[in-house]
């Protein structure tokens, strides 16, 4: 029975932990899956971060917090989308310089606004929802019915897109925009629009996966908070072949490697803490060396497009 | 063409909205964007400690930016120059107390710091070159380890006899980089920036392994076809500029702060991107921007230390800049009257 309530435990905080990680990921595959590296989205989440919890407090609802993060990652991803899709720049240097822009746009807000009170600032948070009254049953209940509702919307989004991408026109769009931008053009379709659209996407996911961050998992922003969840992100996506079902179950991964840091770090008091802390970026990293060899990325990913006329 | 001049236009417009971005930034924390502006190439250019605080943060920017640029040049993006830097410093200061106290023992360690931070680029290199793997994620993730496990040693196998701050012993005087001029900081490391600036812009330049750098850059595919293996370039190039990270590092380490510590060069690695961006990843305009950032950093941070603008204003501008320079390579690409054919991969 222990086991059992670790085990549940774990699971339910594991996917917590998951959801900044998965949202940003199912983005990031949006604007991949159309041919576009975004490499910036941790600065975008940082954004997304910080707007969420400015808006929520001055607001007071997250849900507007939730609104104004997606319209300002939606607006960064749209400065990606102009360098790389429309002056069709080195994907890779505009991604870089969206994340300098984002990590100082955020902490620069953040000094400007939240900070200057002196006091941490009360932040009115999203709580965990109890669906149909069900979050107290032991074990499965905080797993299936106690967690926040952006959890449940970030699952249902992604299984719309798994749906989209594989059995719809605009589906095939993206993935033409990504693999054969040559073929999409000729058959009339706008590669460049489809591109556009799908990064300004990629932004507003990550951002939403900011806003959970700040908003939902903790309330409250602080400077380079994701710690590289961004670039976890991004990993998930290569992990899960560019799959966005994939993308949730590879953050799962980490969200849980994460849970279960945290874990050890009180069970182990005589093992330094740093060696815990690693742990999610060890994983990654062994990941990325046994998960790389053969995947099959999106052909035209990180070229820009050009019509030859 | 029409669609031609009108990405340079276009160009035009974006890089014109992101400068409005940083002076509607700096409107909003209630300054006025052309007083600052004064203010930093004040203090940078015309106050003596401005500008040796410029000259002395240059001396790593200098190194990191090299290594950027030789990556780079290969399209190999190397963004964990931090943790090579901290690999290196770490390195470097494990042997101190093994190493005669003379200048052999310095020379020792900072080609320990050069090992370290070859060994923590060359895992990024294994996982590229042989796996396959992005080297983006591996190098960032490796940035968080490495400050994890300085965390650690600071705290506990090479923390400082007395046990109460989280730093290590000094070093011996005889092990540190000598001052070069009276009364200043600016150290003997400012040489070995230069020398490293000369062997890298040769090894760029003029050498088989340089070409074959810029041949992988230009076209991975057509690179296979002329017998040069682009994963074997990408693995060795991310040990090369971890090598470098850590020569930073070390220079660093022996030449200012005399103890390994967490927080120096903080960020470095980053800023050493837009430093090589801004050069135009060429090895001899390396230093000069370096110069000009670390120009900007030193007027900046007097400003903010004043309370004008908010610190990460700088973020914000290395961001901008990259854009801006960005925009300026597709106008003058998009300009140029006899410019190459459009391709796919432009």
């Amino acid at each position: 029975m222990d086991e059992a309530l670790f085990l549940s435990g774990l699971l339910a905080a594991g996917i917590r932990l998951a959801t900044p990680i998965a949202l940003a990921a199912i983005g990031e595959t949006i604007s991949q899956r159309a041919g576009v590296i975004n490499v910036g989205i941790e600065g975008i989440m940082l954004v997304g971060a910080f707007v969420a919890v400015l808006v929520t407090v001055s607001s007071g609802s997250p849900w507007a917090g939730l609104a104004a993060a997606i319209l300002s990652g939606a607006a960064m991803g749209a400065i990606h989308a102009v360098f790389t899709v429309r002056l069709k720049a080195e994907q890779i240097v505009s991604g870089i310089a969206l994340l300098f822009l984002g990590i100082g746009l955020s902490g620069y807000g953040f000094r400007l606004t939240l900070a200057q009170g002196g006091t941490a600032v009360q932040v009115p948070g999203f709580r965990e929802l109890d669906l149909f009254g069900l979050a107290g049953v032991p074990i499965v209940g905080p797993i299936l019915f106690g967690q926040h509702a952006l959890i449940y919307l970030a699952v249902i989004g992604a299984a719309l897109l798994a749906f989209m991408l594989s059995s719809t026109r605009l589906g095939l769009m993206i993935k033409a925009a990504g693999d054969y931008p040559q073929a999409l053009d000729a058959a009339g379709g706008a590669v460049d629009r489809v591109r556009f659209l799908c990064v300004m996407a990629s932004g507003a996911f990550a951002a939403a996966g900011g806003a959970f961050l700040s908003t939902a998992q903790l309330w409250g922003f602080v400077e380079n908070m994701t710690a590289g969840r961004g670039f976890l992100a991004i990993s998930c996506v290569v992990f899960a072949r560019w799959n966005p079902l994939g993308a949730i179950v590879a953050a799962l991964g980490f969200g849980i490697a994460d849970a279960l840091q945290i874990r050890m770090q009180a069970g182990y008091p005589g093992v330094p803490y740093q060696f815990f802390v690693i742990a999610p970026y060890v994983v990654a990293i062994v990941s990325l060396a046994l998960a790389s060899r053969g995947s099959r990325m999106p052909a035209a990913l990180g070229t820009a497009f050009s019509p030859q006329r | 063409m029409t669609d031609r001049s009108d990405i340079a236009r276009q160009a035009v417009i974006a890089a014109a909205c992101i400068v409005a971005l940083v002076v509607g930034a700096i409107l909003l924390a209630g300054a006025n964007p052309l007083s600052v502006a004064i203010g930093i190439g004040e203090r940078a250019l015309f106050t003596r400690s401005g500008f040796l605080e410029a000259v002395l943060r240059s001396i790593p920017l200098t190194i990191l930016g090299l290594g950027i640029a030789l990556a780079f040049r290969a399209r190999v993006f190397n963004i964990g120059m931090d943790g090579q830097l901290i690999a290196g410093s770490v390195v470097a200061m494990a042997l101190a107390p093994l190493v005669p106290l003379d200048a052999f023992g310095l020379l020792l360690l900072l080609s320990g710091g050069i090992v370290g931070g070859a060994a923590w680029g060359g895992i990024a290199g294994v996982i590229k070159g042989r796996f396959g793997g992005n080297e983006i994620i591996a190098t960032i993730m490796l940035n968080y380890v490495a400050l994890q496990i300085l965390s650690w040693l600071v705290r506990g196998p090479m923390q400082e006899t007395m046990r109460i701050i989280p730093r290590s012993d000094p070093l011996d005087a005889a092990l540190r980089l000598p001052i070069l001029f009276e009364a200043t900081r600016i150290h003997a490391g400012l040489l070995i920036a230069l020398a490293a600036v000369v062997a890298v812009a040769i090894l760029a330049r003029r050498s088989r392994y340089g070409f074959k750098l810029a041949v992988v850059g230009a076209n991975a595919h057509a690179a296979r076809y002329a017998g040069i293996d682009p994963r074997w370039i990408a693995g060795s190039v991310l040990t090369l500029s971890g090598a470098l990270a850590g020569l930073a590092g070390a220079v660093e380490i022996t030449g200012i702060y005399g103890r390994l510590q967490e927080g120096f060069a903080p960020g470095f690695g980053i800023t050493a991107i837009a430093v090589a961006l801004v050069a135009r990843l060429n090895p001899l305009l390396v230093p000069v921007s370096a110069l000009g950032f670390s120009l900007l950093y030193a007027g900046l941070g007097t400003l903010a230390r004043n309370g004008v603008v908010p610190f990460p204003i700088i973020n914000i501008l290395e961001g901008a800049i990259i854009f801006v320079f960005l925009a300026g390579s597709v106008y003058v690409a998009h300009r140029a009257k006899r410019g190459q054919a459009e391709t796919a991969d432009g």
